[in-house]
Order: C-alpha cells, then sequence, then structure tokens
C-alpha cells in the first residue's frame, strides 16, 4: 500500500486561550490543568499579552478566551480585556466568579468583555462546595442576577460526573430561570488533575444514557431562547472525538508563563517542547513550530488511521489521551473501536469504587 | 415548561442576541462560542437589526439601496433569514 502522507492545507487559527494566570480559588476534582501548574512570579506580563493579542488577530483568530485559573486574579484583566477589543478579537473570560463584584464587572464590560462564562460545580450547595473544594456555590448563584444587568452572553456551565449527575434536570431548571444565552453541560474530560479522580468521577453506563436524554430533550425544548451545547463522555463512545478541532488545526493555547501549546494537556507529551511568546511571533509558533506541526496530516499516524475515512472529520482523535492510556502518542487513540486497546474503556468504565476524593494543596 | 419562541412578521423589531456582533470585515456574525458565515446581503440586513427598526423599515432601506428590486421579494428574504437566525438562536424576536 501506498503510504505517502497526504497534503495538508495550514489552516487559521480560530481561536486563542489564554491562560493568563494558573492562580485559582477553586480546587475542583475535576480540574484539566496539569498536575504542575505554573508559578505566578513567572507569569506574562501585560505588555506580552498585548502582543500576542495583535499577533493573533493578524493570524485570523476571531476569539480571545481568557481563562486560567482564575483570570480575575489578575489585577490587569481589565487592560488585556481592552487590548484584546482593540485587536479586534471577540473577548470571552471564563471565571469561578470568585473575585467579581458589581464595580468589577463594570469595569470589565467597559473595557470590552462580550461574554462569561461562569462555571457550576453542582446545583446542591454542600455537594457543589465538595467538588470545588470550596465554599463557592452560593457567591456563584448570587453573582447571577448581577451579570444579567449587563449587555454581555452569559453561559452556564455544568461539567458532570458521577458525584452530581443525578441532579442534572434540577440543575438545567435552576439553570433556565435565568436565561442565559448558551447553556454548556460537559462530561468530566480525564486530564491533568482529573486523572487522579477518574474513579470517584467515572458515571456508569445508565447515567450516561440517562443524561443523554435529558441533555437532548432539554436541546429541543430551550430551542431558540438557549444553546445548550453538550460533551460527551468520550470513554463511551466507539470512536474518538475531533479532539480540539485536530491538533494544530483551530486552536492556539497560551499558558501563563507563555508557552504555546495545541492544547491544554499536550505537555503530557515526551519529548514535546513549547516554543515562547517571549521569543517567538504567534505566527512563527503557527506555522513553523515543532509542537504544532508533530500531529498535523498523517504522516504520524499509524496504517489503520491513515487508510480510515474518519481521519478527515477526527484528525486521528486525541493525542494526549492515546499517550496517557496506551504510552505511545502515535497509538490510534483506544476510544476507537478499531484500537487494539480499545478493551481497555470497558475494564475504565467498570472499574467503580468510592476512592478518597483527591483535592489540589 | 415549554415555552413557544414568536416569529418574526413584519411589525417585529428584532434584535441580535446579546454579546453577538458583526465582524468589522469579515462577512461573518460573532456569536459566544463561534462565527456564523454570512452570504449575499445578510450582512447588509444584520446591520439593521437593531431592537429599533421593524421588518418593514428594514425593507424600505434595503430597497432604496437596491433600485430595481421587487418589494416582496426583498421581505421574503429578510424574513428566511430572520427565521434561520431566530431558529440558532442568534435572533430574538
Amino acid at each position: 500500500m501506498e503510504m505517502t502522507p497526504t497534503e495538508y492545507s495550514l489552516t487559521r487559527p480560530s481561536s486563542l486561550i489564554a491562560e493568563v494566570t494558573h492562580r485559582c480559588p477553586l480546587h475542583c476534582l475535576y480540574c484539566s490543568n496539569p498536575i504542575e501548574l505554573k508559578r505566578s512570579d513567572n507569569e506574562l506580563a501585560t505588555e506580552d499579552w498585548v502582543r500576542v493579542f495583535k499577533q493573533a488577530a493578524e493570524l485570523g483568530v476571531l476569539h480571545l478566551h481568557l481563562t486560567g485559573g482564575e483570570p480575575l486574579a489578575r489585577p490587569d484583566l481589565a487592560q488585556l480585556i481592552a487590548s484584546g477589543r482593540a485587536a479586534g478579537l471577540y473577548v470571552n473570560m471564563i471565571t469561578s466568579g470568585i473575585g467579581l463584584t458589581e464595580k468589577r464587572l463594570a469595569e470589565l464590560v467597559e473595557a470590552g468583555l462580550e461574554h462569561i462564562q461562569l462555571s457550576f460545580q453542582d446545583v446542591e450547595e454542600a455537594s457543589a462546595n465538595h467538588i470545588a473544594g470550596t465554599r463557592a456555590h452560593a457567591h456563584k448563584l448570587a453573582l447571577i442576577p448581577i451579570i444579567r444587568k449587563f449587555p454581555i452572553a452569559l453561559t452556564l456551565n455544568l461539567v458532570i460526573h458521577r458525584q452530581n449527575i443525578d441532579r442534572l434536570e434540577s440543575f438545567i431548571q435552576m439553570a433556565e430561570q435565568f436565561a442565559p444565552e448558551r447553556l454548556e453541560i460537559a462530561h468530566v474530560q480525564y486530564y491533568g488533575w482529573a486523572l487522579k479522580n477518574r474513579e470517584l468521577l467515572m458515571p456508569t453506563q445508565d447515567q450516561v444514557e440517562r443524561s443523554v436524554v435529558i441533555v437532548e430533550a432539554a436541546k429541543e425544548r430551550l430551542k431558540g431562547r438557549i444553546k445548550l451545547e453538550s460533551v460527551f463522555p468520550d470513554y463511551f463512545g466507539s470512536y474518538p472525538k475531533a479532539c480540539v478541532g485536530g491538533w494544530g488545526r483551530q486552536i492556539l493555547l497560551i499558558d501563563p508563563i507563555g508557552q504555546a501549546l495545541p492544547c491544554h494537556a499536550a505537555a503530557v507529551i515526551p519529548e514535546m517542547r513549547f516554543d515562547t511568546v517571549r521569543e517567538r511571533s504567534l505566527a512563527w509558533i503557527w506555522r513553523e513550530s515543532a509542537a504544532f506541526n508533530r500531529f498535523r496530516g498523517d504522516a504520524w499516524m499509524s496504517e489503520t488511521c491513515k487508510t480510515c475515512p474518519r481521519k478527515e472529520r477526527d484528525f486521528g482523535g486525541c493525542r494526549c489521551q492515546a499517550f496517557q492510556l496506551t504510552g505511545d502518542a502515535n497509538a490510534i487513540d483506544s476510544v476507537c473501536t478499531l484500537s487494539p486497546d480499545h478493551t481497555l474503556m470497558a475494564q475504565l468504565r467498570t472499574k467503580i469504587s468510592e476512592p478518597l476524593p483527591i483535592w489540589r494543596g | 415548561m415549554s415555552e413557544e419562541v414568536k416569529s418574526i412578521g413584519i411589525d417585529s423589531t428584532p434584535r441580535l442576541m446579546v454579546g453577538s456582533r458583526l465582524h468589522p470585515t469579515e462577512n461573518l456574525l460573532l456569536v459566544p462560542e463561534g462565527a456564523l458565515q454570512l452570504s449575499g446581503p445578510a450582512k447588509d440586513i444584520l446591520a439593521m437589526v437593531d431592537g429599533k427598526r421593524t421588518v418593514s423599515v428594514i425593507v424600505d432601506e434595503l430597497l432604496a439601496q437596491y433600485a430595481g428590486a421587487e418589494r416582496h421579494e426583498i421581505q421574503q428574504d429578510v424574513l428566511a433569514l430572520l427565521g434561520r437566525m431566530q431558529q440558532r438562536g442568534v435572533i430574538r424576536g
């Protein structure tokens, strides 16, 4: 069989994920950030981010997602927002809400904030605080009506897993009364810290099936009023997801110290070297860097993937997951039924016990 | 619990969803977590969707812009576009 790699064309990145700090008041059991967080004394300065946002817009990026950690921990957040808008980007902030007051929000909106994503851990307070490792739930709830006073879009999001999934319907009802523009219901993805708590968080088959029914019914019912987007638990799937829309195809992530990553788990893959925005332009990183080119196209793929028509849709699935589950970053994503390691998924799905939760210290 | 979304007619004053706006140079409507590719006169139409103009005023203004076009055709196109956008939740009636 002919094994020359198929030519691929370089796409333009549509989103820049700016992890402006790893400092965070929450310690969520399902946190997908890396186990080793970046120290705050080495964080990029305001002017670095201003330059990066400008370069991102020139490269064709449309959306800027300010995240972390907790972006509100940066005293220069309003400046960052203003510079993102000035560069021409659509500015979104993903937040726990801790540290947000009406006065601070007014400053951020004035600076150009267009969309805010507020995360919830559960609908029930005790459980929500337990999952977040912090007493944050009541504050978040009180914050919604304050956010609704401003002309910005609101997304409420809930990460679901075995510990809170049975209250999914009540969560949707709670969220609905605030008429957010979007609702995001995402099953936990087992990356970073979340992997430590996988056995505690893994839903049962029955829970997953019920959640799909609830989510589909809500999508239909809320159509035209609230856009509900959901993330399926890929451990329960038959084919891999198009992780981050394909490696080096849609997103660029900059971590707090300026390293550019194709996705936020990429550092788990051995021998990855990440160029930094302190030394290189974003355009160079996107086009030339070894990290972004490593899994573009199909040259790296196994023969099974290379000859599979689905590669145009899933781009070979998730590299970080392939590595985490098989020890080989080039392997077929074990979520795929064509993977020789696919039986592993059934073992992980049914390996349910009640281990102790592990929070970040 | 189900609440029907009222469909847009010529007397409606539609508005863009909060947190959405037209891209300054490209044919795109930016929305939270995405962008809608616009074609033909869609961008000109959406630029007039401000929660103040009625659909019939928008049609009047388009008629002035596109000389020689038939009113009923323009009206049909505008209502069809707004209806599709409303289904996607980015236009509110």
